[in-house]
């Protein structure tokens, strides 16, 4: 029953927030109470055991209940210590949304519902109110959908074996035009709202279809797992290049933002193309930093971008150095076990993936500045944030073992 | 029953194609009719009735509602719409090619839909501009999706059906957001 609870508590939490939109407090305190049901429902389910309350075989695997804990903590973080003036009850009413469909997609028993209720979500992202037309936001998405779709077409097909190779193909390129990597980057309006914005399929949505789609992707065509590795290590690194790169030289701070989002998914990409056991934890935690720390730095310091107010404060500082993957944050663990991984599988890889880490240091600088001088809840939220950053990067082990690593 | 799944797959083709050459809500809507009417066809062929009845009913609405808002026009190859002629025609002969010639074994019929339609709406889902194509195309998506499950070696059960219906149904009725401030 838990797989269902998890899916439709979220989902009513949201239908009653946009009911009770005219008394901001209730809608707040119901939708809450209707995430954290949603929540527990999560941590008491049994990882990778099937529920069939409903006819449909319902199950999460220990990694994608892991993922679906950290996006709770994040939209938690996000509502709860957002800025005065943001419309906190907007914020939780599309992330409780979003959370019903990441919880649907995490449970759904194939990737044929998987990519069918991606579909429905992208539908239903495309049509919010925002900067860009309907199509524009809805190309990339669809285009995803119909790739995966494809490989999925080609997996299962009887013929020669280069099927499977282009499969592995298809499966990946759904994958990163889904998520906005590059070659397929989502149009980006620095001015548009986050909910509204290609960052919710990069920072909230994303993560967990990554997760669900390359394990999937894995067991359909194990044949050509290796090409699929191999397709998802050259993004990986053509991602690393280019976020990391276009976040420190672009004008505008908000799509330097938007690029280092892409830069961390670029290590996402290599460390699950690695496929060693190293390469999988260090994508969990760079996910995790993901969800946790980037995602709700980037919301807190829109503000300031607006305002064009830039600081050097302590804070900031640490900001950027939990940004840049530096010890002790999760980042350089998770940087650490990425290494290690790559030079299990090809020493010469984990060279270039070290010099590509090098690169994060001038973005992140420039983004901890652009958080400006957080005060008031603002500043505990980010307190909050660094120390969580801090907590998982010193001890890992519960958040991997959480994920089942 | 073959006669049927071909003359099925054809019309799943023919209304993906129409996805592509039309601008207006007319020819759009025999198109989303038109790819329903094919997968229904086809998965009604495999004895799943209700799995057919859910991809019915979910095209249906999506015709409909294209028909009862906005201008009335069939849009069916515009000027400059060559470009557009030859992605349905080479969309078929790859789709063709794939479901009959690369690959083997049974339900060629629903490969060369699946193929044939998913490429042809997101085609026409990169290309289009406008609210009415772009959504259509991806009912038309939607359905092919959910039809290509029973491809699966394991039986798919109803879900995707149910929920391909429903995308299919719902697209249409999805407010038209126009370019807003943040």
């Amino acid at each position: 029953m838990e797989p269902e609870l998890a899916i439709a508590l979220p989902a009513a939490g949201a239908i009653l927030t946009v009911f009770l939109k005219a008394s901001p407090r209730l809608a707040l305190l119901l939708g809450s109470i209707a995430g954290a049901l949603a929540v527990a429902a999560i941590v008491v389910a049994a990882p990778g055991v099937a529920s069939d309350q409903l006819g449909v075989m319902l199950s999460i695997s220990a990694m994608s209940r892991a993922l679906l804990l950290a996006a709770a903590g994040a939209l938690g973080l996000v509502v709860a210590f957002a800025p005065s003036g943001a419309g906190r009850v907007a914020l939780l009413t599309w992330g409780l949304a979003g959370f019903a469909g990441m919880a649907a997609i995490a449970a759904a028993p194939s990737l044929d519902i998987v990519i069918v209720l991606t579909l429905g979500i992208a539908l239903l992202h495309a049509a919010l109110a925002g900067r860009r037309s309907l199509a524009a936001r809805l190309r990339a998405p669809a285009l995803a959908v119909a790739l995966v779709g494809a490989g999925l077409l080609f997996a299962r097909a009887e013929g020669p074996p280069m099927l499977a190779r282009f499969a592995a193909v298809g499966l990946a390129a759904g994958l990163v035009a889904v998520l906005g990597l590059l070659p397929y980057i989502h149009e980006f309006d620095p001015e548009e709202v986050t909910a509204a914005s290609p960052i919710a399929w990069l920072a909230f949505l994303g993560p967990i279809l990554g997760v669900v789609i390359v394990t999937r992707a894995r067991d359909l065509v194990p044949t050509a797992a290796a090409a699929f590795g191999a397709v998802l290590i050259g993004l990986g690194l053509l991602n690393i290049l280019w976020g990391s790169l276009a976040s420190w030289l672009t004008e505008k701070g908000t799509s330097a933002w938007h690029y280092s989002f892409m830069a961390d998914w670029g290590l996402v990409l290599c460390a699950f193309g690695i496929q060693v056991s190293d390469g999988q934890a260090a994508a969990v935690l760079i996910l995790f930093g993901l969800l946790l720390n980037r995602l709700p730095l980037y919301l807190w310091s829109r503000r300031s971008m607006r305002e064009s107010i830039q600081t050097d404060r302590p804070i900031n500082l640490l900001a950027a150095a939990m940004l840049a993957g530096s010890a002790p944050f999760a980042g350089f663990a998770a940087r650490i076990l990425l290494l290690r991984g790559a030079t299990q599988l090809y020493w010469p890889l984990a060279l270039v993936i070290g010099v590509g880490l090098l690169l994060w240091l001038p973005p992140s600088l420039r983004l901890g500045r652009s958080l400006g001088a957080p005060h008031g809840r603002q500043a505990v939220g980010v307190g909050i944030a660094l120390a969580a950053g801090a907590a998982i990067g010193l001890y890992p082990q519960p958040i991997l073992s959480l994920a089942g690593l | 029953m073959t006669a049927v799944t071909a003359i099925a797959a054809f019309f799943a083709w023919a209304g993906a194609a129409a996805i592509v050459l039309a601008d207006g809500r007319r020819g759009l809507a025999v198109g989303v009719g038109l790819v329903a009417l094919g997968f229904t066809a086809l998965t009604w062929a495999d004895g799943a009735w209700l799995k057919g009845a859910f991809l019915l009913a979910g095209g249906a609405l999506c015709a409909i509602e294209l028909l009862r808002r906005g201008a009335q026009d069939w849009g069916l190859m515009p000027p400059g719409s060559t470009p557009r002629l030859i992605l349905a025609s080479v969309g078929a002969i790859l789709a063709l090619w794939f479901a009959a010639s690369l690959t083997t074994g049974p339900d060629a019929p629903l490969r060369f839909a699946c193929v044939a339609v998913l490429g042809l709406a997101a085609g026409r889902v990169l290309q289009g501009n406008a609210g009415a194509s772009v959504l259509s195309a991806s009912a038309a998506l939607a359905i092919a999706l959910a039809s290509a499950s029973a491809l699966a070696p394991s039986d798919p059960g109803f879900a995707p059906y149910l929920i391909g219906g429903v995308i299919a149904g719902g697209a249409s009725l999805l407010p038209v957001a126009e370019p807003s401030g943040a």
